[in-house]
């Protein structure tokens, strides 16, 4: 049975976590490419990563590529399994629809 | 941070899977399209005018520095468009790091070493021998870069090469470069309008 995340929840990082997590592992992003993809600004993006990144859930690495400044972030292990974990979660709420055509028990 | 049932509708759970499915397909075409296209209008092309030479040059020798010609370019253009890559894109260090750079280095070696020992003197056995086994390559780095395309297109192109080989064997070039070239032409123009 999944488990419902309520910091993955929020589409923004809902959308980080998806992107990260269909990439191979170990795999990075640049921040500018997930800015792009995501269509928001730098600011917006960084205070999501910051909140992934406390929760553990990401590995954000500042480096340069010749003179000029890199941000890569990558998917952790517990990331990775937390967000299958929602997404599990989620599909079990559209089983149950599905399968008693009622909503599941509330929390 | 909490977890436990979901505090939400199965509407509003069907619209966030919606959502994850597709930024995962649009990371997973951005990973896996990243510079392909190039490697494949490159290699298409390639194959095009050097099976089509086969068909259409009488003279062995001059087929075979055609085909010299074109692969020394072929490996050129692969150089440069690696290297335009890494210097423009930047998008995404990939986690099987040197992996699948090493994968093309052994599979350049061991397949000239089972021609060398094979010595097919077949041209039509050889060339076949030789799609199959750049197909392969294909193959395996759709695997790695978990791109569904590209093994779809490795896997499509070796039915074409089998069946040219047993069915046509006389047209087999011309087959080749119509359905082998042709194939990785098509493939490399469709990412780039689709993902433009």
């Amino acid at each position: 049975m999944g488990e419902f995340n309520e910091l993955i929840h929020q589409p923004v990082r809902l959308r980080i976590m998806a992107a990260l997590h269909a990439l191979p592992p170990g795999s990075q992003l640049d921040f500018g490419r997930l800015r792009d993809m995501l269509g928001i600004t730098d600011g917006n993006l960084a205070s999501h990563l910051r909140k992934l990144e406390e929760a553990g859930y990401i590995l954000v690495e500042k480096t340069f590529v010749g003179r000029r400044p890199r941000t890569y972030i990558a998917i952790t292990d517990v990331g990775r399994k937390a967000f299958e974990a929602h997404v599990e979660a989620l599909r079990d709420l559209l089983a149950w629809e599905g399968e008693a055509g009622e909503q599941p028990p509330s929390p | 941070m909490s977890k436990s049932h979901p505090p939400l509708t199965p509407d509003e759970a069907r619209q966030a899977l919606e959502l994850i499915e597709a930024t995962a397909r649009q990371m997973r075409r951005f990973a896996a399209y990243g510079g392909m296209a190039y490697f494949l209008l490159l290699w298409g092309t390639v194959w095009l005018l050097g099976f089509g030479a086969n068909h259409f040059v009488q003279d062995p020798a001059m087929r075979g520095r055609i085909w010299t010609v074109l692969d020394l370019l072929g490996l050129a253009g692969t150089g440069y468009v690696v290297w335009w890559l890494h210097k423009t894109r930047q998008g995404i260090r990939w986690g099987f790091g040197s992996t699948l750079g090493w994968f093309w280095i052994t599979w350049m070696g061991y397949g000239l070493l089972f021609i060398y020992f094979a010595q097919p003197q077949d041209g039509t056995l050889l060339s076949m021998l030789l799609s199959l086994w750049a197909m392969y390559g294909y193959v395996v780095s759709g695997l790695l870069f978990r791109s569904r395309l590209l093994v779809g297109l490795g896997l499509t192109v070796t039915a074409f090469i089998v069946v040219g080989y047993l069915a046509l064997p006389a047209y087999f070039n011309l087959w080749m470069a119509l359905f082998g070239g042709g194939s990785l032409i098509v493939a490399g123009g469709y990412i780039l309008s689709s993902w433009r």
